[in-house]
């Protein structure tokens, strides 16, 4: 806890959370949701392609758009780090920040899986497993849940003020 | 007009909910709304990424299958949209980057009217797997990306430089 409240109170924390500087809070914040866009976006995309929602597009190009889909990850993963380092002691002590990280892991290995079902030699081509078909599904339910959990806890820690949630 | 739209917008039972007289609307509505926006940009910019030349190996005509779903994700954002203007439509009035927003929601309907209208989606439904689009259909696609991720921008900033949550 010692720990969590240095990081809270760290110049680079500070200067997140209270300079009020464009660069700072509200910048990071809209990375934070162009990766959003981007990974849960794209695998959308994917998930309903593979659920058998526009069946005419070959699967096999779709493989490219994996490195897009991981860079809008870390993308979240570096802004995310530091909206997290400015609310530390209130986000790493939340039931509801830790399921969403959870939530996301199980999202990442999903993705994985998807990446190796789908693209595996030698390859299935354009007909669908069931496994491709669950993992669509969990990739829906699962982007769906982070997103829930990443807007709810908007409401923790002292960053809540400068968002002006009513 | 708009201020009178507001008035009686401010006066419905709508404005009373989202205010906080159903205590869960307002974080569900913004919820749905960032689902909304993931599902936009991610079939819109699919798409616009394609026309641009990456993923190149997708024809057009079966990708733009995937397209009512970018538009549900939109209409989930105009009705969303909707109950947060009705919340405090007084916030949003004289905000400059609240209109920012909708004068980019605005251009962005004017390039896919443009689209359409001109015939260049039907010359893009041509376009298979491997080959380029036309010029017209890169530019439209890279003003899209641009003005989604504007629309984006200036959403964000509405608690930020717009004062507005």
């Amino acid at each position: 806890m010692d720990l969590l409240r240095a990081i809270e109170a760290s110049n680079f924390s500070t200067w997140v959370r209270e300079s009020g500087s464009i660069w700072s809070y509200p910048t990071i914040i809209f990375f934070h949701s162009v990766g959003l866009a981007i990974i849960v976006g794209l695998s959308t995309a994917i998930d309903l392609r593979v659920l058998g929602f526009a069946p005419g597009i070959p699967v096999g190009p779709m493989e490219k758009l994996f490195p897009i889909m991981w860079a809008g990850f870390w993308v979240n993963a570096v802004s995310g780090l530091f909206l997290t380092m400015a609310d530390a002691p209130a986000m790493l002590t939340s039931w509801l920040f830790l399921l969403k990280m959870a939530i996301i892991g199980l999202a990442l290995v999903t993705m994985a899986s998807m990446k190796r079902e789908l693209f595996r030699k030698p390859t299935r081509g354009d007909v669908m497993s069931g496994t491709a078909k669950a993992l669509a599904l969990t990739s829906l339910v699962l982007w769906t849940g982070a997103i829930t959990a990443g807007r709810l806890t908007a409401y923790l820690g002292p960053s809540a003020d400068i968002k002006g949630t009513p | 007009m708009v201020r009178s739209l507001s008035i009686w917008l401010h006066s419905t039972s709508l404005s009373w909910a989202a205010r906080g007289g159903l205590p869960w609307l307002w974080p569900l509505c913004e919820t749905l709304h960032f689902i909304g926006m993931a599902m936009l940009i991610g079939i819109v910019g699919l798409l616009d990424l394609r026309m641009l030349g990456f993923v190149k190996g997708l024809p057009l005509r079966p990708l733009q299958r995937l397209l009512p779903w970018g538009v549900a994700g939109f209409v989930l954002n105009m009705i969303t949209g909707v109950v947060f203007y009705a919340g405090d439509p007084f916030q949003y009035i004289d905000n400059k980057v609240f209109w920012l927003k909708i004068a980019f929601i605005a251009l962005a309907g004017v390039n896919v009217l443009l689209f359409y209208a001109t015939g260049l989606s039907r010359r893009v439904d041509e376009v298979g797997a491997g080959e380029d689009v036309p010029g017209a259909a890169r530019v439209v696609a890279a003003a899209s990306l641009f003005l989604w991720f504007g629309v984006l921008y200036w959403g964000r900033m509405l608690p930020f430089l717009g004062g507005a949550f």
